[in-house]
């Protein structure tokens, strides 16, 4: 019986572990492989030579390819912090707004917010490299009329990247407000009504049942978000090409240039590498200290 | 007659007319550039002429903008279904050549190409003596100056030395009304390096020498120290002129629409000037590279354009793509005796590199404005094509950014940028 049970469950397992393992777990290994490889994008797995850790040594170097390579990870770290501590709260600050049953135009304000979400990110990109421009640009032309003078956003070392940022919360806040809604709907409306008439006001509702019972969606949320901004790649190709300075070269940016355009596959391949160790070690640190909170 | 007869009879005339169906049979090519679509269309035209006495060639064109262009060609030229043909810039080419990724030129192209093209272009599209692509357009820096500005500053004519850039420069600085003297690109490679190499070059310095860089020298450090100078002098602003994939953005909006007072750029631009500025146009002159303390006299950079061929495509296809780039840039294709190319490139206001091309169009390019760039081609320097050229760039970028920044000093700058080379030209040779 047991021995039968296995043999289906293999059997109906098989075309999902198979087109996994050939799409996902193969890519991934012959990534790490090419790693340790010397190799151009250009010509055959046939031609690569093995070279250990060399290409790591070189991208943690003091030469120009260790330089980019750590600026593009700063560069990601800080985008993907922004981002998330932007977007998560904004989330749930619009969630509880739209979730009010007794607000009129909560469902206008849920395809709103909702709709930033499905303007793909080529157009986003390219309305707000307008929103931006220095001169003619409607932010700065705003800015000019409550006598503030103009802002370089994008053309500036020091905001361009977060011009960038502002971008993605714009887009990516709606999808993580429904996100939000599905969390606030799970928790029961007796746990407010309890309190309610235990005299608990607004805030400590929203500090002692909402937000502890929101917990697992916003860890869902947090780990969406961190994925999603981490391959973060069109703003950069389309606006900024990674400029001014490098402020806005991007992990991903970076590694389509040294692997595709210069052909430096083992280079590439050890960058994307270290992108996958930084995001698995940053998703697992975020799933322990949520399980360390649910223990205690 | 009997069915199985005629199924027979069907069977061998189909048999029969199967090689001249399979000879009929259309031979698509595709060509990738990075121009506009104004220019794409002029490009779709002269395909649909040379279809009329090749009714069994299809051209198609494919624009990306130019920040993916290198990537597109790289990614899709390893294949035989990728672009047939594509525009490339010469930087560009030792690699893609030692990559296999362009075809050699069929010998006929190449006979023709050495001897209608100075030598010059013909070696910039050739590596180790092989002809690799068929050159078209030469772009040259120089001095572009708003004359409006210049009146109004007081200023009677373009500075000729590094000391009247940087008193002129001074001049048209208003900072209350936004305007800046001097325009530095930032964030696109080709647009940083290039006008910070003219300058070296017209201080009688090299970026690279017998393919080692030579940014230590005296001469490239007095360059490094004039865009520190002005920086320092406020009279330039970076965050006036950044650009975006497209090689545009805000240094070509600043400069169009007067808030830039000079700026070094190559002659291509003249199309995005005119689009951008009207009449007003009139108003923008050209004038040879300021002259630095230890030059002789006015130099420039210079680089080329070339259409290469798909060395993966096939056989059928590499022959009509080389056929169909050889009238392209024939005298046969255009109009009073110029190519079909060099009148899309003229309608750019880009130089023709054809020496029949140019006797072509003698009088436009003796326009105001092209004049002042035809004056400086004959000693203007190429610029370095060398295996990691566009790495080589992209460093130096990087450095002159942060020195345009405020992040580096003149000195600093000037290490980095030779050790990085070094580095970067090495690693690339081996």
């Amino acid at each position: 019986m047991t021995s039968s049970y296995r043999a289906s469950a293999g059997i109906m397992l098989a075309p999902a572990v198979t087109l996994i393992g050939v799409f996902v777990v193969i890519p991934m290994l012959l990534t790490v492989w090419l790693s340790f490889q010397d190799w151009s994008t250009q010509t055959p797995f046939s031609s690569v030579r093995f070279i250990g850790i060399d290409n790591f040594r070189e991208i943690f170097g003091p030469t120009s390819i260790g330089r980019d390579f750590k600026g593009a990870l700063v560069n990601t770290a800080i985008y993907t912090g922004l981002s998330v501590v932007l977007i998560l709260p904004l989330s749930v600050l619009f969630g509880l707004l739209v979730y009010q049953r007794d607000v009129g135009g909560g469902t206008a304000l849920r395809t709103v917010l909702f709709s930033t979400y499905m303007v793909p990110m080529i157009a986003v990109a390219l309305v707000w490299s307008k929103l931006y421009a220095p001169t003619e640009g409607p932010i700065n032309q705003m800015f000019s009329l409550a006598g503030v003078g103009p802002q370089p956003w994008l053309s500036s070392p020091r905001s361009a990247l977060i011009s960038i940022v502002f971008l993605n919360v714009w887009q990516q806040v709606g999808y993580f407000t429904v996100l939000a809604i599905a969390g606030l709907t799970q928790i029961p409306g007796s746990l407010y009504e309890a309190a309610t008439l235990d005299g608990a006001s607004r805030t400590e509702q929203f500090r002692f049942i909402t937000l502890p019972l929101l917990r697992r969606t916003l860890l869902f949320s947090a780990v969406i978000a961190i994925i999603n901004a981490v391959q973060v790649f069109e703003p950069v190709a389309l606006i900024t090409q990674g400029g001014p300075v490098g402020s806005t070269n991007v992990l991903t940016f970076h590694i389509r240039r040294v692997g595709i355009e210069r052909a430096q596959g083992g280079l590439g391949s050890a960058m994307a590498v270290m992108l996958m160790l930084a995001l698995i070690m940053v998703v697992c640190a975020l799933f322990a200290f949520m399980n360390r909170r649910d223990s205690e | 007659m009997t069915l199985a007869w005629t199924s027979k009879i069907a069977l061998a005339a189909g048999l029969a007319i199967l090689p001249v169906s399979a000879w009929a049979e259309t031979i698509n090519i595709s060509y990738l550039t990075h121009w506009s679509p104004e220019t794409v269309a002029l490009l779709e035209a002269a395909a649909k002429d040379y279809s009329k006495d090749h009714p069994d060639v299809a051209v198609t064109v494919r624009a990306v903008p130019f920040g993916d262009l290198l990537t597109t060609l790289r990614s899709q030229g390893g294949s035989s279904d990728g672009p047939t043909i594509g525009g490339i810039y010469d930087l560009w080419l030792p690699e893609l050549a030692r990559d296999k990724l362009v075809a050699p030129a069929p010998e006929a192209v190449a006979s023709d190409v050495k001897q209608a093209w100075p030598a010059g272009v013909v070696s910039a599209a050739s590596v180790g003596g092989t002809l690799y692509g068929i050159p078209n357009e030469i772009d040259v820096y120089a001095l572009n100056y708003n004359k409006d500005l210049f009146k109004e500053a007081g200023i009677e004519a373009p500075p000729k030395t590094w000391d009247e850039l940087r008193e002129a420069a001074k001049k048209l600085t208003k900072k209350d009304a936004g305007q800046q003297g001097f325009g530095m690109i930032n964030s696109w490679a080709a647009g940083v390096v290039h006008p910070f190499s003219s300058l070296l070059v017209s201080n009688g310095g090299d970026l690279v020498k017998d393919g080692k860089p030579t940014l230590n020298s005296k001469q490239a450090g007095e360059t490094f120290q004039l865009y520190e100078e002005l920086i320092k002098d406020g009279v330039s602003d970076p965050s006036m002129a950044t650009a975006d994939a497209n090689t545009t953005g805000p240094f070509l909006d600043n400069f169009v629409s007067g808030k830039t007072g000079m700026i070094i750029m190559a002659n291509w631009w003249e199309s995005a000037l005119k689009s951008g500025m009207g009449y007003k146009f009139s108003n923008i002159a050209t004038a040879p590279i300021p002259v630095g303390p230890s030059g002789d006299k006015p130099h420039s950079i210079s680089y080329s354009w070339m259409t290469v061929v798909n060395a993966k495509a096939g056989e059928a296809e590499q022959k009509a793509a080389w056929d169909f780039l050889a009238w392209l840039n024939s005298p046969q294709s255009g109009k009073n005796g110029a190519s079909a190319m060099s009148d899309i490139l003229m309608s750019m206001g880009i130089l023709p590199s054809r020496s029949s091309d140019i006797e072509a169009h003698k009088d436009k390019l003796g326009s105001e404005f092209l004049s002042g760039y035809v004056s400086v081609l004959a000693d203007a320097k190429p610029f370095p094509v060398v295996l990691g050229g566009q790495e080589f760039s992209e460093s130096l970028q990087q450095t002159l950014e942060a020195l345009q920044y405020g992040q580096a000093s003149a000195q600093d700058a000037q290490a980095n940028a030779q050790t990085d080379a070094t580095s970067i030209l090495e690693r690339a040779a081996k």
